[in-house]
């Protein structure tokens, strides 16, 4: 059945989805607010343009929103992006997804943002890269991430390679960090909710619950790779380099970063104590020599230019740097960088509307534990007085199969529940849930979705 | 020049074009003309023996996209494969033995032309003046847009088809993709078809003729079973009918698609359907009243029916008479040759220069004299409230040029010989507006057959110019398209 979409943002990434989209035999309305840009749509795609701010009801109603069933706002302003989501709800389109440029944002106050402005997922272009630079560097096989109680817990799916202690060990023997949790197996198109005799088949996805803080710890026992040892050099030194570096700074003992700008060298030097922040050219071989680039483990180019993140991976390879990754706003020429020797090219933007078309082949699962067609759900809920849960230890409820109680966020503490545990009121409880389970969920926790 | 594609996709075309002869292949055996059928079923074994041996020859190439010169290519390409392979039935079935006559009937069919070289059309079989009706019925809404319609795996390519094919300044798409526009504008097409088969049936008609009369109808083009045409069935019901549904074919298809959803208002707030309407009621007003004071006519109602069926049938380039035009004083004469010029609506089936055309160049033209004594303004050019883009401008003025000098290099080419300079150049904006009859030696009574072979090639000529819209012939001709 061919379905009806609007693409907000002619970019990259709005480019990327029409086209796709409509190859694959669907209906593409694009909304660009350049006309100039109008031309390049309709020479290489099959679909309509409308070109206006997507944030504008006449637009909206122009795009004819309303007979959509997924409206996607992808352009590069964060604020068109989010009205133009609660309009195109407003005017009645089924589901939206929107695109917001920084980090937090979705770690964080992904619950508000949804809610607020009617977005049906929330994509961080920058985090995606983020995710998937720190696969790269760390050796880390995390597929995709979704955030829980502000951020302060995260459910991953991992994929488990053959040799991986998962493979090896029924769960019951696996030692996994305090306050992580396995609460799933993909075993191709099936989930299995695993008890303590279950083991992964290698090749399988495992979806892990886990405090933000053991993270690497759950990454490194699950991944088979090894960890190299070494400094990791971040050319350019923008908004992508801070989340980046934030992520790696309790990983990975040293960290250099590379600025072209002076004053914001200095800003990033006050924000990361325990990185050295150098100001110099990234295409710089000078630099690169005086600094000792060679002797880095890895290389990831992040500044605002291709072309210079190109230069900096090709330097670095040259100097025998054994990893080098390059940042890529535009995709086009992706392939003639790989034949450079490029091996890592993150595209950002490639990612999200990957992710994005995921989402629309999971039949609109926003979930990543929902994937396979609605089976299971996360849901996070606040225990209010009347809840019979409350003031009950865990032992006492006995969940039923099917129904995992993943993790408790209780003022700023958040730790994973055991059997003796006791629920408090106000506490956020995060269940995992299969789908035949839901109506009980409803009755032992009342109350709203919500953080 | 993507070469394989391009010959992949004119091979289906014939195929599909081999198809489509099944239904003059059952014409034929309804009426048990045996001979008849087996030439049509010759014509498709041939037609889709070379639409597979293209096919074969364009298959194996992975980067298969249409671009620009391979979407042009193929609509020139198969407007000229459909005209050549089409002209088979006629040699086939013996109803016209030269090749080249052949091709004239065949093009004048598929460009919706209705300009004829038989001079006793109810002589030859009913199969084979069902396949003429049938062609010009097929290349009413296009066959490339037909095309598109069925293939939904087109790609962006589908894009620049349909705007080739679809007839005005600007094709519009009403849906996001234009596989579907052009499903759409097929079922529109068919609807309006369906309807008047019936109206006609109830108005007296055999199936044969409310069909064969349906399909020159909406197709805007004129071929009709007759001799003589429309005026054979002595009925002005039929005649109202038949007018109703030619200024129904007339109008933008799009605008169809507007009524479903605003009732109407869509229709009346267009622009360029105000103008045609008005033209037309204008044109026959005026002619009426030549016609009962300098004229022939004693009865005012048959003066005006007749009036505005010749206006209708010129205007939207069909090309059917019920009267003849040529005998009628020279003020009418003018005006139904100026109205060949103009044609009907963009996005119709009809062909000329296009109502459109004509309101954005008389503003653009408008807007120069201004900026003649007011050098410093800023003018946009307006059409119904709405800007038209300068690049809209700009090709409708180039078109313009174009179309006059086709026009004038085919009245040269046709003066040599036997024909004066009325019927020549009548006759060239005949075939290139694809109306059918003109004045004199070329009239409503008279037909083509005169004209020497290679001025028939040269009218030939001017019907792909005139359905394709000049430009798209222009380019392939041009030098620059083919160099690497």
């Amino acid at each position: 059945m061919s379905e009806r979409f609007a693409v907000m943002g002619a970019g990259e990434v709005g480019f990327h989805l029409a086209r796709t989209l409509s190859q694959e035999g669907h209906s593409v309305v694009v909304i660009e607010r350049d006309p100039a840009k109008r031309d390049r749509v309709e020479e290489a795609l099959d679909a309509a343009v409308v070109v206006g701010n997507g944030a504008h009801v006449p637009v909206l109603k122009a795009a004819k929103v309303d007979k959509c069933d997924l409206f996607m706002a992808v352009s590069s302003s964060d604020e068109a992006n989010l009205a133009a989501s609660l309009l195109a709800k407003r005017l009645g389109v089924q589901r939206t997804v929107v695109r917001v440029g920084v980090v937090n944002e979705v770690t964080t106050h992904r619950r508000l943002y949804e809610d607020t402005f009617g977005a049906d997922l929330l994509l961080s272009t920058q985090l995606l890269a983020t995710t998937r630079i720190l696969n790269h560097i760390l050796g880390h096989n995390t597929l995709e991430v979704e955030y829980l109680a502000q951020g302060k817990i995260q459910l991953r799916r991992i994929h488990v390679e053959p040799g991986s202690v998962l493979t090896r060990k029924p769960l019951k023997e696996v030692r996994m960090p305090t306050g992580s949790l396995v609460v799933a197996f993909f075993h191709g198109e099936k989930l299995i909710i695993p008890s303590g005799d279950d083991r992964a088949q290698p090749g399988d996805d495992a979806l892990v619950l886990c405090k933000t803080g053991v993270i690497t710890r759950v990454e490194r026992m699950i991944s088979t790779r090894q960890q190299r040892r070494g400094t990791v050099v971040i050319a350019g030194g923008g908004a992508t380099c801070e989340s980046v570096a934030r992520a790696l700074a309790k990983q990975v003992h040293r960290i250099k970063i590379i600025e072209k700008d002076r004053g914001r060298a200095r800003e990033l030097s006050r924000q990361f104590p325990r990185v050295e922040v150098l100001h110099g050219d990234a295409t710089d071989s000078a630099i690169f020599r005086a600094e000792k680039v060679a002797d880095a483990r890895a290389l990831v180019a992040l500044t605002g230019n291709d072309e210079s993140n190109l230069m900096a991976c090709l330097l670095a390879q040259d100097l025998g740097v054994p990893e080098a990754i390059a940042l890529v706003q535009h995709t086009e020429t992706s392939a003639l960088w790989n034949k450079l020797g490029l091996i890592h090219v993150v595209s950002p933007r490639r990612i999200a509307a990957e992710r994005i078309r995921s989402y629309i082949r999971s039949d609109y699962s926003a979930n990543i534990v929902s994937l396979q067609r609605g089976e299971a759900q996360v849901l996070e809920r606040r225990l209010e007085k009347a809840s019979p849960a409350a003031g009950v230890t865990l032992a006492e409820i006995k969940p039923p199969k099917g129904v995992i109680v993943g993790a408790v966020a209780r003022g700023k503490r958040v730790f994973v529940p055991r059997g003796k545990d006791r629920l408090q009121v106000g506490d956020l409880v995060i269940l995992f849930v299969q789908e035949e389970h839901v109506p009980t969920i409803h009755l032992l926790f009342p109350g709203r979705e919500g953080s | 020049m993507n070469l394989r594609p391009t010959l992949k996709f004119l091979g289906h075309l014939l195929m599909l074009l081999a198809a489509a002869t099944a239904f003059p292949v059952l014409c034929c055996l309804w009426y048990g003309e045996s001979q008849a059928a087996l030439a049509f079923v010759t014509t498709a074994a041939v037609t889709g023996l070379a639409g597979w041996i293209l096919h074969r020859a364009g298959a194996g190439e992975e980067d298969g996209e249409l671009y620009r010169r391979e979407g042009i290519l193929i609509v020139v390409g198969g407007w000229i494969l459909a005209s050549v392979f089409g002209a088979l039935p006629y040699v086939l079935t013996g109803t016209i033995p030269d090749p080249v006559d052949a091709l004239f009937e065949s093009a004048s069919g598929f460009t919706t032309t209705g300009a004829s070289i038989l001079t006793d059309i109810e002589s030859a079989g009913r199969g084979i003046l069902f396949w003429r009706c049938f062609t010009q019925w097929l290349g009413g809404m296009g066959i490339i847009v037909l095309f598109v319609a069925l293939l939904s795996e087109l790609g962006p390519g589908a894009r620049f088809l349909y705007k080739l094919e679809v007839p005005g300044p600007t094709a519009e798409t009403f849906r996001p993709r234009v596989h579907d526009t052009a499903a759409v504008l097929w079922r529109i097409y068919l609807l309006l078809s369906g309807i008047e088969v019936v109206l006609l049936l109830l108005a007296g008609l055999d199936l044969y003729d409310a069909m064969t009369h349906t399909f020159s109808t909406m197709s805007t083009g004129g071929f009709s079973p007759r001799n003589a045409s429309v005026a054979a069935f002595g009925s002005p019901l039929v005649e109202i009918i038949i007018i109703v549904f030619m200024l129904l074919a007339g109008i933008n298809f799009s605008l169809y698609y507007g009524i479903r959803r605003h009732r109407g208002q869509a229709l009346l707030a267009d622009p360029e359907f105000r103008v045609y309407v008005a033209i037309t009621l204008a044109a026959s007003i005026a002619i009426t009243i030549i016609l009962t004071t300098q004229g022939s006519y004693e009865h005012l109602p048959r003066a005006f029916l007749d009036s505005l069926f010749q206006v209708t049938s010129i205007l939207t380039t069909t090309g059917f008479a019920t009267a003849d035009f040529d005998v009628w004083p020279n003020l009418p004469r003018v005006l139904l040759v100026s109205l060949m010029f103009l044609g009907g609506c963009a996005g119709s089936t009809a062909g000329g220069m296009k109502i459109m055309r004509l309101v954005v160049g008389v503003k653009a033209a408008w807007r120069e004299v201004r900026l003649i004594f007011s050098p410093s303004s800023v003018l946009s050019v307006f059409v119904g409230g709405k800007t038209v883009p300068e690049n809209v401008v700009r090709s409708v003025a180039g078109f313009l040029i174009l179309y006059f000098a086709c026009w004038a290099a085919g009245t040269c080419l046709l003066t040599f010989g036997a024909a004066d300079l009325e019927t020549s150049s009548s006759a060239a904006i005949a075939c290139l507006g694809n109306i059918g009859p003109g004045l004199h030696a070329v009239g409503p009574t008279q037909n083509f057959a005169f004209f020497s072979s290679w001025q028939k090639l040269v009218l030939v000529v001017l019907m792909w110019l005139g359905r394709l819209e000049v430009y798209a012939i222009a380019a392939v001709v041009s030098a620059s398209f083919w160099r690497r």
